[in-house]
């Protein structure tokens, strides 16, 4: 048996290849994830522990990070002992350099005293005392901050000129900031400030309430695990999507298997015939399915290398503030890669050697010499079919009802594996009812596609996978992103909101403001400067009765109730000691009102009530603010930027909504664009799996292409014959698992997305999904390009003497 | 002079080759398939090409077919010259021209028997009207084939797959038709008949046909043999 495992591992080696890549790809996806999960790790191993080397003890929070230090007994516990400690943290401040307004910025501490000092100095020098900072080298390259440029950190009263003396480097997440000033400068900020710990050394004495010491090495083991865990946790999700990769090459090989095998039946029978055993006969080509998995998983396993380094070099070149150490080899994953691949391999081919077993020695004699490979559908098999589908369902009815992700999970997967057993009875009749649409054109191709159900069926489910949880996934995001659109219209209902605390805003100003690129509609917002008993400093109070001009959700945070007055609660920050419901004293020169707290967020530092209020205030009104609402596609940064040049020298300050909204239409944009860049891998696998489909099925019907040819079929015929076959195939799959991934976001949707954020509505975004269909469309066309050439090129000839 | 002579042949000859030569391979394997043919085909009659296996005398059907392409020489078929023909034209020429039955029978499995038959109509674009399906019901009826119209090829036995694949080859009335060791997989009773129904083609229908066999029994049934050895005319 030897010479015949050699000579067809010879022979038919080359018909492997695409079932072996997509092992491979598989594979790779495993590895990758690997390496990047363990440079993730050794990245964050280095500079952690830096700020607290010197230090006999780390005082930081119990139950972190549930929780945090108090920041003012954590600050007045630092205070204490003086030189003896220092406390790593940050202010989050607005800051300017060179004019130029800078995005939310952070601000840590830095030690005079080397000992205290962890940041490491890349040019110019440490700060010395006051009216010095340093800034990190990646914050510098972004925001182009030079040694010797002047920054302003804060805003208003609290805003202080610092000159940029130096530039450092500062690994230690827990601990880094953009920019650095000496401590006793960072106090100017104190309300702002948020403590992670403060290293002691001596004795510890009375710790603040709710901290607790521990050596440094136990501090850094405490973070180290969790930020660890985090990288885990995102490893997990990847070897999710990596599973769904495997399973969608594990019906690839499969199908490439039984292909293969239908295909050397006659040769089976042959060696049977002439005295082989069942035992030996099935050997060899167990010996073959190994010898594939092997040469894939190593192929795999050195592609995921090369990439998995090759990223971790790209990501340190892009985003230089994530740390990405130089890993080590990931013995374990590489070797668990290894052997999911060939596992993988050899148990998707283990049903197909096994209808080799059944091959009688009989058929060899048989004159007959056509192959085709008819598939019959077991009941046992639809019997189950039926059973998960009726038990998913059920599954998932009650997961609605009950809000139990579990029961989701469950039901999904019954569901869907009901859907890929009774595939063979369900595609086949999909694919004729797709292709008659076609007219006669479309009918042999029609015909060629359903001809084997079960590889049909086979080949489209590998597709069907990747499409379900494609099209999920994008109804998923459009649903969770109308929600958080109305949401965030609540939030922020201003897009930017420019207020004048002091002097009522000029006619110039409003027209400056209008003339903003990316400016649509600006309002000014009469009122009058009031005093409101619990706030430190005067506000203006005003009214809005045009706020549905510019608001996103229609003026409904505008439409105030008489005695009412509404307080921005972010504008206020943590310090706002009013809570809603308090009733407060309101004074506008010697007039007065007794109002009652509303508290909602989004339009400024200014107190919004009833125009009948107002008018008991104040005789005559001026406009204190200016509400803007941005044109779409507006830069938030820029406009943010542009309005506060404008703002500054009157003494106004700008409260910029646009921006949150931004950045949380990014993140969302972010988690959906790599879910669906990750299915993308399983997608190719997939299609990979079609076009070696109709390879080899082409090779089955070498002869009677050759016959078509020979009654007059034009290549260009042929060609657009198979092209046909794949189309249907990818888009029966596609439109199938449209359906399905639908179905399961509305299930999604009524499980978790209505509990989150109750008032969202299902989204399904149409054109989107339809694009997902044209997409797999033309893929399948793709697909059907290579295996067409190979078949057109037979002559007729040829064809009719192959035997 | 010369032009009446032409048409007179025109009107008479279905098909000649002219010095015809066909090598495969080159050096010291070349092999010579065809050694310079000529040869006239009487339109309306049935001619059998015989010689042992190795003559030559498939690859002449082949390239009187316009399935294959010759070395050197020429091939006219209805007045056309094949050579002169790219592959696409080739295939519509072939479609359009010429009818083909196989030794394996080489019907589509995914196919009924009616299909079958018209699918060379189909393959042309071609409606499938009336008329059609009438000329598809009387060859049926012709080779006895009209009560198994809607069955597939495996449940037909060989004598009626290849009298399927009569009727498919006769449905675009070919100007040739080539029949390829047509009995090479049938019994004798089977044979008989099939290589009765290519004659009555030929003599009731007025239909060329050309049969490739080795066997004498066989190409008894033939109005003329052009016998074959070694790549060339005996």
């Amino acid at each position: 048996m030897r010479t015949v495992f050699l000579a067809s591992l010879r022979t038919h080696i080359r018909r492997y290849v695409a079932a072996a890549i997509a092992v491979a790809v598989a594979v790779a996806f495993v590895v990758v994830v690997g390496v990047l999960t363990s440079g993730a790790h050794s990245g964050l191993m280095d500079g952690l522990g830096a700020p607290y080397r010197n230090a006999d003890h780390v005082v930081s929070a119990v139950g972190w990070p549930a929780s945090v230090l108090d920041p003012k007994a954590a600050i007045a516990f630092t205070e204490r002992h003086g030189e003896n400690a220092a406390a790593t943290g940050r202010a989050t401040l607005p800051a300017r350099a060179n004019g130029r307004r800078l995005s939310e910025t952070t601000v840590g501490p830095i030690a005079t005293s080397e000992e205290w000092r962890w940041q490491k100095l890349s040019s110019g020098r440490f700060p010395a005392g006051t009216g010095e900072a340093v800034v990190d080298v990646y914050f510098a390259l972004a925001e182009n901050i030079e040694v010797g440029d002047r920054v302003r950190i804060g805003e208003g009263a609290a805003a202080r000129d610092a000159r940029v003396v130096g530039l450092v480097e500062s690994p230690s997440p827990p601990a880094q900031a953009a920019m650095y000033v000496t401590w006793p400068q960072l106090l100017q900020w104190r309300d702002h400030i948020h403590l992670t710990a403060v290293a002691v050394r001596g004795e510890v004495g009375q710790l603040p309430e709710g901290a607790k010491a521990q050596s440094p090495e136990g501090f850094a083991a405490e973070r180290l695990t969790y930020v660890q865990n985090r990288v885990n946790s995102l490893s997990v999700m990847l070897l999710l999507f990596a599973g769904i990769a495997l399973f969608v090459s594990v019906l690839v090989i499969a199908n490439t298997f039984s292909i293969l095998f239908a295909q050397r039946l006659r040769d089976f029978a042959l060696l049977r015939c002439i005295g082989a055993t069942r035992r030996q006969v099935v050997r060899s080509v167990r010996r073959e399915a190994a010898v594939v998995g092997v040469l894939a998983s190593l192929t795999g396993t050195l592609v995921g290398i090369g990439l998995g380094y090759g990223l971790i070099a790209l990501i340190n070149a892009l985003t230089p503030t994530i740390p990405m150490g130089a890993a080590e080899l990931p013995t374990p994953w590489l070797l668990g890669g290894f052997a999911v691949g060939l596992v993988v391999t050899m148990v998707a081919s283990w049903l197909p050697t096994r209808r080799v077993v059944r091959v009688s020695p009989l058929a060899a004699l048989r004159p007959d010499t056509a192959v085709d490979v008819h598939t019959a559908t077991g009941l046992v098999r639809l019997a189950l079919a039926a059973i998960l589908l009726v038990t998913g369902l059920t599954l998932l009815g009650l997961a609605m009802v009950q809000d139990s992700t579990a029961l989701m999970v469950a039901g999904g997967g019954s569901v869907f594996a009901g859907v890929l057993l009774f595939g063979p009875v369900l595609v086949p009749r999909l694919v004729r009812i797709t292709g008659a649409l076609l007219g006669p054109a479309g009918r042999l191709a029609t015909k060629n596609a359903v001809r084997n159900p079960r590889r049909t069926a086979t080949t489209t489910a590998s597709l069907l996978v990747g499409v379900t949880l494609t099209t999920a996934v994008l109804t998923g995001m459009a649903t969770w992103r109308s929600s958080l659109d109305e949401q965030i219209g609540r939030d922020h209902p201003i897009d930017v909101a420019l207020t004048s605390p002091k002097e009522p805003v000029t006619t110039d100003l409003l027209n400056r403001v209008r003339h903003t690129p990316g400016v649509e509609q600006a309002i000014p917002v009469d009122g009058a400067v009031a005093r409101v008993a619990g706030l430190d400093k005067a506000i203006p109070v005003v009214i809005a009765p045009a706020a549905a001009q510019v608001a996103r959700d229609g003026g409904a945070f505008a439409r105030v109730e008489p005695g009412k007055i509404g307080i921005d609660s972010e504008a206020f920050g943590k310090n706002l000691s009013l809570r809603p419901g308090d009733r407060v004293t309101v004074h506008v020169g010697d007039r007065r009102a007794q109002l009652q707290v509303a508290v909602g967020s989004g339009w400024g530092p200014v107190g919004v009530v009833a125009p009948e209020t107002l008018a008991t205030l104040t005789d005559a009104p001026e406009p204190h603010a200016i509400w803007i609402r941005a044109s779409s596609g507006a830069d938030p940064a820029q406009l943010g930027g542009d309005l506060d040049e404008l703002a500054d020298p009157v003494g106004a300050t700008i409260e910029n909504g646009l921006r949150t909204w931004e950045s949380l239409d990014q993140q969302l944009g972010i988690y959906a664009w790599s879910a669906l860049g990750l299915l993308g891998i399983a997608v190719v696998i997939a299609l990979i799996g079609i076009a070696n489909t109709l390879g080899l099925s082409v090779l089955e019907r070498a002869r009677e292409h050759a016959m078509l040819r020979a009654l007059g079929l034009t290549r260009r015929q042929l060609r657009r014959m198979l092209a046909t076959e794949a189309v249907l195939l990818s888009v029966v799959a596609t439109l199938l698992g449209t359906v399905i991934g639908v179905g399961f976001a509305w299930v999604g949707y009524e499980t978790i997305v209505k509990r989150a954020l109750s008032d969202a509505t299902m989204q399904v975004p149409w054109p989107l999904l339809g694009v997902v269909v044209l997409i797999a469309a033309l893929a399948g066309l793709l697909a059907a390009v290579l295996p067409a050439r190979r078949a057109a090129r037979v002559t007729p000839a040829a064809g009719l003497s192959l035997d | 002079m010369t032009t009446t002579t032409q048409q007179a042949t025109q009107e008479t000859v279905a098909a000649s080759a002219r010095n015809l030569t066909k090598t495969y391979g080159q050096g010291d394997t070349q092999v010579h398939a065809l050694r310079g043919i000529d040869l006239d085909l009487s339109r309306g009659r049935f001619a059998a090409i015989m010689g042992p296996s190795g003559s030559g005398k498939s690859t002449l059907m082949h390239c009187l077919a316009g399935l294959d392409q010759p070395s050197g020489g020429t091939v006219t078929v209805a007045g056309t010259d094949l050579g002169s023909l790219d592959d696409d034209t080739l295939t519509i020429f072939r479609r359009e021209h010429i009818g083909f039955v196989f030794q394996s029978f080489n019907l589509l499995p995914t196919l009924t028997a009616g299909e079958n038959i018209v699918l060379p109509l189909e393959l042309g674009d071609r409606r499938i009207d009336d008329a059609a399906r009438e000329r598809a019901h009387m060859l049926a009826d012709i080779l006895g084939v009209a009560d198994r119209l809607g069955h597939r090829p495996t449940e037909l036995s060989g004598g009626q797959q290849q009298r399927v694949a009569i009727a498919r080859a006769l449905i675009t009335q070919p100007d040739l038709l080539f029949a390829d060791e047509p009995t090479g997989n049938l019994d004798s009773t089977t044979s008989a008949e099939v290589l009765d129904h290519l004659r009555q083609s030929a003599r009731e229908l007025g239909q060329t046909v050309v049969m490739v066999t080795h066997e004498r029994d066989a190409a008894a049934y033939a109005d003329y043999v052009v016998t074959m050895q070694d790549g060339r005319i005996v």
